[in-house]
């Protein structure tokens, strides 16, 4: 089977590759970009844990073919920062104690951006719809509703 | 007071303190969001090799005869190993080694190790195991703890099927029942459970010319990985490093599961002589490592009119599965199955108790240890019945709990004095405001109406209790701490951060002995080779025992520093405090000094840096023949009550609301203390509503997450918890454990509630749809 070319970008910056057929977005990233902030759990999209952002939506980069990503834009969680400063999601992460183990955090801050770059003031139920393909065996849940909650324009900015 | 401050605290008793009981965000948490923080998978090893595990498809067969020549000469393969490879011990286990590496002459379970692979590369380890060939004669298998404690069951271990029998024996039960107007008797079964850490298992195993083998891994157990692996390579203890990795959750898991991929590494590198990863898949882990143990409780009370407690009698048939892990009694009172002995009766004082628990062998996965070690399991079984009980009664279970739970002074089933630090009925009257249990909980409606309807709420609750230790002698934490010129801090110890804050909560101990601010400690990552013994990251120990450990060798370094800003301020030490980075006269503020300075002086001088602290928890006792004695030295209590909304059509449960309190002496971090309890209620959740292995004749039928489910976002509800800082005079600043606490009433809230809407009860977990379906129908699951 031949290498095909494919060409995307990851957090800004354009990238091409030569890949095997059958390869997945999430070892793309992992092992050929570095960009190990990408987890793998489960390897059959159960888990999420491997979420990122491509064209604006969340999807699980261990069920996306790599030539899927072609044309594309993808954000990791290595590109959130912006100037040397952590995008609000991140912030809010880290006041309201959202991290615990940390292992599916990478893609519950994603899940939280994507979610408010569409919708600036969401529900607490939207909110749990947003997250509910991101499997959390620590928190429950909780703090990282708040923190997108805090993150979001309905929400309290952080006073916690 | 002054006794509470030569055990307990710190210097700065008496006035508010500067760091602890301060909700800080953890000290990782800026490496976690940015996805900075490195697993070991996510750590690159040039020139690593990939070690895989061939399984047993049988859960009972004699290993006939095994051909690995077609898998050795398979190109990229470096070794394939047989048990007559293995260098040393061939047998690892967290109690007792009864696991082998590599099994020998048979295996015992679906998933048991029969050979090992290594090679260039992960797919080339996988295609080599399809190239072994095993002859086995298949066994008769027994999968039930009561079938295979049948004589002529068949024997899974040549010992036999009864690993151990457990007793506890308190008053006349016989003449308690005798005084009783009501007597409720009921069996309640618990399935195995997965762990579900995100982070898969992994170890990476390094040899040296020295002959020292170092091991990577996200341990729970450092020290009980590094005890299994010397002996599994047959060199002394002090030839093996432990290093751990940031795990991505463990819940208990990993203090077993780390042993078993870091021993088969560890021989792969040993054989090769090559640095060796060893990753299992979800589907591996799920078939093959230490889950919940499943039990089946038989619980007898008897009770006055007036809802008096007189007599308990409990019986458990703990299922161990194939290998013994964490199942068995670690003298007096450690491993589950004696916990759940102990905790069976409940927080509850009942003159006359007599439990008896068995914990057998079986062809089947085993259990081990996982959040809440046994006590979720005898809790589910109490607390159902307590509250069926309450409805015989026509009493409200609240009411009745409050009535006979435990107070400061209560003796326990063991005979156990609870002397401090007893905040039970404290945390039912905070959950019972939280939630209104007043005024909604309702009396049991009639069951006959129920399929007529379409919803229904009810009302439910439970209480609990956990301890803060691990029931043996061998329960001391060692820490070193050191102080250096510019003031900032070094603290070396054994013990794991693995996502519950344990790191941050004893950095912010150190920075409150020593008066600098939090982010002048650095908490060393675990390393056996730097870090003195500490045991295991288990048992809501950890922030507790090395608090205290922390504290001791925090003073050491006091003393000389406080002399040191003596003499700058020209003060005399017994006038100085150390707060916020700064040394000043407690009578004239004003006259202070920067930490610093102190700290180069004290360095200057020659003077001590280095401090050693060793704390040893008060000693652990219970007799083996009565279950008599006091086997943890102090319990966290907790309440929790929850609102369920069942779809009466079709069995389905929403939780809406769970009210929760907590007794867990002082909260050194508040938010990071909530997070335990937002997490242990998911864990509980999914344990009440969803969770279990599936098992047919010995074979996992639902392996991996798409199968096996565990709460999703959608799932909760909103959780409030109450704190009850009932201080723990064994405790640093007074606290307690808390990390086990969480999920251990929350399957019985459920259930009560669940019982309260449909007006039947439930015996077994999970309380699925299917459960509740024919428990409104009447009919069994």
């Amino acid at each position: 089977m031949a290498k095909e070319t494919v060409e995307f970008t990851v957090n800004g910056k354009g990238v091409s590759l030569e890949v095997e057929p059958g390869e997945m977005l999430v070892d793309v990233l992992r092992e050929r970009l570095g960009l190990t902030g990408t987890k793998a759990g489960c390897r059959e999209g159960e888990c999420g844990v491997c979420s990122v952002i491509m064209n604006g939506a969340l999807v699980a980069a261990c069920l996306m073919p790599i030539k899927k990503a072609q044309g594309t834009a993808i954000l990791t969680i290595e590109g959130l920062e912006a100037n040397g400063e952590l995008d609000s999601v991140q912030k809010r992460f880290i006041e309201h104690g959202a991290v615990q183990c940390g292992f599916c955090t990478p893609a519950m801050v994603l899940a939280g951006k994507a979610l408010l770059d569409k919708n600036p003031r969401p529900t607490r139920e939207e909110i749990q719809l947003a997250i509910s393909g991101i499997l959390c065996r620590c928190t429950g849940y909780q703090k990282i509703i708040k923190a997108i909650d805090a993150a979001s324009q309905s929400g309290t900015r952080g006073e916690a | 007071m002054s006794e509470e401050r030569k055990k307990g605290a710190g210097t700065t008793t008496g006035e508010a303190f500067a760091v602890v009981g301060k909700s800080k965000p953890r000290l990782d948490a800026l490496d976690k969001v940015t996805g900075k923080l490195k697993y070991l998978g996510d750590v690159e090893y040039a020139g690593i090799l990939h070690g895989a595990v061939l399984r047993s498809p049988y859960p009972h067969a004699l290993i006939k005869k095994i051909d690995v020549s077609r898998a050795r000469a398979l190109p990229g393969v470096i070794t394939v190993m047989t048990a007559d490879d293995i260098p040393g011990r061939n047998g690892f286990g967290a109690i007792t080694p009864d696991q082998p590496v590599i099994c020998k002459d048979k295996v015992r379970f679906v998933g048991d190790g029969v050979a090992l692979v290594a090679a260039v590369d992960e797919k080339t380890a996988i295609k080599a195991l399809g190239l072994i060939n095993v002859d086995y004669e298949q066994l008769p298998a027994v999968f039930s703890p009561i079938e295979a404690l049948r004589s002529g069951a068949p024997k899974v271990h040549e010992s036999g099927n009864l690993i151990t029998t457990s007793r506890i024996e308190k008053g006349d039960v016989e003449q308690g029942f005798a005084t009783a107007d009501v007597i409720l008797e009921r069996t309640y079964e618990v399935p195995f459970l997965e762990h579900v850490y995100l982070e898969p298992d992994v170890t990476v195993a390094v040899p040296s010319a020295d002959g020292t083998m170092t091991v990577y891994g996200p341990m729970q157990a450092l020290f009980t990985t590094r005890r299994n692996v010397a002996p599994v390579l047959g060199i002394p203890v002090n030839r093996v490093r432990c290093v751990g990795t940031t795990p991505g959750g463990g819940f208990g898991g990993k203090e077993d599961s780390a042993v078993d991929t870091a021993v088969r590494a560890a021989v792969l590198s040993w054989k090769t002589g090559k640095p060796v990863r060893l990753e299992y898949s979800r589907e591996e882990i799920m078939l093959s490592t230490c889950k919940r143990h499943p039990m089946i409780l038989t619980c007898k009370i008897g009770a006055k009119k007036d809802g008096t407690f007189v007599a308990f009698v409990g019986t458990v048939y703990n299922e161990q599965g194939a290998y013994a892990s964490l199942g068995p009694v670690l003298p007096p009172a450690g491993g589950v199955h004696a916990h759940a002995v102990v905790m069976l009766a409940g927080p509850y004082e009942i003159p006359n108790v007599k439990v008896e628990g068995y914990l057998v062998y079986t062809n089947h996965p085993y259990g081990g240890a996982m959040r809440g070690f046994g006590a979720p399991q005898a809790n589910f079984a109490h607390e159902s019945l307590v509250d069926e009980l309450a409805d015989l009664l026509e009493m409200d279970p609240c009411e009745l709990r409050m009535k006979n739970s435990f107070t400061l002074g209560s003796h326990t089933a063991t005979g156990q004095v609870l002397d401090q630090s007893v905040g039970l009925r404290e945390t039912m009257e905070e959950a019972g405001k939280a939630f209104g249990w007043d005024e909604k909980r309702k009396p049991i409606p009639d069951r006959k109406k129920a399929v007529e309807e379409e919803k229904r709420t009810g009302h439910g609750m439970a209480i609990g209790w956990y301890r803060t230790s691990i029931g043996t002698a061998a329960d001391g934490v060692g820490a070193n701490v050191h102080l250096l010129e510019d003031g900032s801090v070094i603290v070396y110890q054994g013990l794991v951060e693995m996502g519950q804050g344990m790191h941050t909560g004893i950095a912010q101990i150190a920075a409150e002995a020593l008066g600098v601010a939090l982010e002048d400690v650095r908490v060393v990552t675990p390393d056996t080779d730097s870090a003195p013994e500490s045991g295991p990251t288990v048992g809501s120990r950890c922030l507790t025992l090395m608090g205290n450990a922390i504290l001791i060798a925090a003073q050491q370094i006091k003393e000389p520093l406080m002399q040191s800003a003596s003499e700058l301020l020209e003060t005399p030490v017994e006038r100085l405090v150390a707060r916020d980075r700064y040394i000043f006269d407690r009578d004239n503020p004003a006259k202070r000094l920067e930490l610093k300075e102190a700290a180069r002086r004290t360095m200057a001088m020659g003077r001590r840096m280095v401090g050693q602290g060793w704390y040893t928890p008060p000693k652990a006792t219970l007799d083996p023949k009565t279950g008599q004695g006091s086997p943890y030295f102090v319990y966290s209590y907790a309440t929790q009550m929850a609102e369920v909304e069942v779809d009466m059509r079709t069995g389905e449960v929403a939780v809406k609301k769970i009210a929760s309190a907590f007794d867990i002496g002082k909260a050194i971090n508040p938010m990071l203390l909530e997070g335990q309890i937002d997490g242990g209620i998911g864990m509980g959740l999914g344990y009440a509503l969803m969770e279990k292995v599936i098992l047919d004749e010995g074979v996992t039928q639902n392996l991996g997450l798409k199968d096996y489910l565990i709460p999703t976002s959608l799932d909760m509800p909103e959780i409030t918890a109450a704190i009850i800082e009932k201080h723990n005079i064994h405790g640093p600043y007074g606290a307690k454990g808390i990390g086990e606490m969480p999920n251990i009433p929350t399957p019985a809230a459920l259930n009560n509630a669940v019982a309260n809407a449909i007006g039947s009860r439930i015996y077994e977990v999970p309380i699925d749809s299917e459960a509740v379906w024919k428990a409104i129908r009447g009919q069994k699951k």
